[in-house]
């Protein structure tokens, strides 16, 4: 692997902030850093980036044990979510502080310069200072700063955060682009789901200063490890009940009966997962004979939320409400409408209720 | 209409005390010094007398010699100091921070009189230091006895407080992860404080300067206090014309002269200063 953790901790006063990680980075990666604030996903970037001294464990860049070198012997570059130019150097000044800390000759830094600001638009900008840019523009130029030394890694620290919608999804595709192009891994810190799920290779899912699972962001959106990443990730419905004396259904405290994709100790008490998207919908008209039976649950519309090319609809189920999310191709239901909700059986995460998959 | 009333009058307030204040009194005493004193009595005949003896009279022109060199050292001193001093209130002060800056300022609840003459029982022959010194059988330091060395330190002392507050101000809003920055993309420390932590705080630096300069050229007080027979400042003498010998319209024209010096020494310092490269944003955008 091209970067190494190696059972790295950090601790602050009694608090371990980062607890026993080890994981691999390939070369040409992608990796997120994904986790709620404080589940210490960006002291571990500062713990790769030399920025904070791990209490125990190693780090390794490209086989080199780094973890007593300081950051800027490292060869690492970050990218920061207050963008941290440097408020007295022009555009071009910024950019070029990492090449001449490189002490490279003038001519070079002058032509990577201009190579950053060519592949990040920022052609005319510059002469500015950092604080006559707009948002977007400072981050091309915290981007660019991050690109033009050709770092071994490039660490960035939720660098999509202070920008609005429309431009970090525009950032996103750009920075994905940048990191193909250049062929070294990219580490992202995100608590935004969408950012880690739209970019990375792999997702790392922190929680509390350990890694609840590092897998292919597939996996950890469809197959979820935890009941922890099923809630963290994505939107889904969350039921709790136990398992019948049969071992194939889940009797759940609201008082339905879910049948389970494979059979289970009976009196296991569970909790279960369904994606709002996996929710199907039907018109509650009679027509489907078994409309109250397992996995088919009667529901009323309650509220239906555009949003383009699907629709949100929040329906209300007995005492709770359920969310499902249908593409705008399919029927649509108006507010107050009689539903069936159909849960299939292959599309329920199952745990224990301390949130692990049941053996 | 009435908003602009309003904007007036706010205007017009702070610009009648100015006038009433400052713009005044200085107009009086530059009218002063083209005029003579005679025997205790104001003389209103136009003349560049004053500026003559101030310019030919050789004890004169030393003083005002004395005195910025004495200025420029006495501040060049306290930054010296207080840039570690704030330094480290701000790395290591925790939630005391406020509470140690304003610890600088407990010998302002004393008066000024009062902390100079403190300062010569420290340093004077039977002084504190001395005293130990001889007590033990050493020689006295006999530079800190009346001496140029003392004044400085009275003056170091007397303005050490404002420097370390402006530096420590300057240093509180500046955004150490700067720092981070710089030495992710391969500034040692070092090196990071060279590109970053200095010239940012640059701007706080010359005005932590441009307060002590000031108030050390025409200090009256140390000087007379702690100076001795050769320590007399431009501040000093001037304060003489006033007092002793009543020659008040010379003492103006060393007003004028003091004052005229003060604003070319701030020019001077302004203009060797392009604040964008101190991060200065008071410009605003464009």
């Amino acid at each position: 692997m091209y970067i190494t953790l190696d059972g790295v901790s950090r601790q602050y006063d009694s608090i371990w902030a980062v607890d026993r990680v080890t994981m691999g980075i390939g070369k040409n990666e992608f990796v997120s850093l994904l986790g709620p604030s404080g589940s210490g996903k960006t002291t571990l970037l500062r713990i790769i980036a030399g920025l904070e001294k791990p209490t125990t464990g190693r780090v390794l860049i490209d086989g080199e044990d780094v973890t007593d070198l300081p950051p800027h012997k490292r060869g690492v570059a970050m990218v920061f979510q207050e963008f941290l130019l440097f408020p007295h150097r022009t555009v071009s000044e910024n950019l070029a502080f990492p090449l001449r800390m490189m002490k490279l000759p003038a001519a070079e830094i002058a032509e990577r310069v201009a190579w950053v600001v060519g592949i990040l638009s920022l052609g005319g900008l510059e002469k500015r200072y950092p604080n006559q840019l707009s948002g977007g523009q400072q981050q091309r130029v915290a981007l660019g700063r991050g690109l033009v030394g050709r770092p071994k890694a490039l660490l960035l620290d939720e660098p999509l955060a202070n920008l609005d919608r429309e431009l970090r999804q525009e950032m996103e595709v750009e920075i994905r682009r940048h990191q193909s192009a250049l062929g070294i891994p990219f580490i992202y810190v995100t608590h935004n789901q969408e950012e880690a799920l739209s970019m990375s290779d792999r997702i790392a899912v922190v929680r509390k200063g350990r890694i609840e699972d590092f897998a292919a962001r597939t996996d950890i959106y469809d197959r979820p490890k935890t009941a922890f990443i099923a809630q963290f990730v994505g939107r889904s419905n969350r039921f709790e009940g136990t398992v019948d004396a049969a071992g194939r259904h889940v009797a759940t405290r609201c008082g339905t009966i879910l049948a389970l994709p494979a059979p289970l100790t009976a009196g296991h008490a569970v909790q279960l997962f369904i994606k709002n998207e996996k929710l199907r919908l039907a018109p509650d008209d009679g027509t489907d004979g078994a409309s109250h039976g397992a996995n088919r649950l009667a529901c009323t519309v309650k509220d239906v939320i555009l949003r383009g090319a699907y629709a949100d609809y929040i329906l209300a189920f007995g005492d709770r409400e359920l969310n499902a999310s249908r593409p705008r191709s399919e029927r649509a239901f108006l507010s107050g409408e009689a539903v069936i909700a159909h849960l299939n059986p292959e599309d329920i995460d199952l745990f224990d209720m301390d949130g692990e998959r049941p053996s | 209409m009435k908003g602009r009333w309003a904007g007036r009058a706010l205007l017009g307030v702070p610009t009648v005390f100015l006038l009433a204040l400052f713009v005044l009194p200085l107009l009086s005493m530059v009218v002063l010094s083209f005029w003579r004193t005679e025997n205790y009595h104001i003389v209103q005949d136009w003349n560049l007398g004053n500026y003559i003896t101030l310019a030919t009279g050789g004890a004169y022109v030393t003083f005002l010699i004395r005195s910025l060199v004495m200025a420029g050292v006495v501040s060049l001193v306290c930054i010296l100091i207080a840039w570690p001093v704030s330094y480290a209130i701000i790395l290591y002060g925790g939630r005391y921070r406020l509470l140690l800056t304003l610890a600088f300022a407990v010998p302002f609840l004393t008066g000024e009189v009062l902390r100079v003459i403190a300062l010569q029982g420290l340093l004077g022959p039977v002084g504190l230091i001395n005293a130990v010194l001889m007590a033990l059988g050493s020689a006295p330091l006999r530079f800190i006895m009346y001496t140029n060395v003392a004044s400085a330190i009275g003056l170091v002392y007397l303005y050490l407080p404002i420097v370390v507050t402006v530096i420590y101000l300057s240093l509180l809003n500046f955004d150490a992860r700067l720092i981070d920055a710089a030495k992710i993309f391969g500034a040692s420390p070092l090196r990071a404080f060279v590109e970053v932590t200095w010239p940012l705080n640059l701007f706080g630096t010359l005005i932590g300067f441009v307060l002590c300069f000031i108030p050390c050229l025409s200090a009256t007080l140390v000087p007379r206090f702690l100076g001795g027979a050769n320590g007399t400042l431009y501040g000093m003498a001037m304060a003489q014309q006033f007092g002793e010998s009543g020659t008040w319209a010379l003492g103006a024209a060393m007003g004028v002269v003091l004052f005229l010096t003060s604003i070319i020494a701030v020019l001077l310092v302004g203009m060797r200063v392009d604040l964008r490269r101190t991060g200065f944003t008071g410009f605003g955008r464009g």
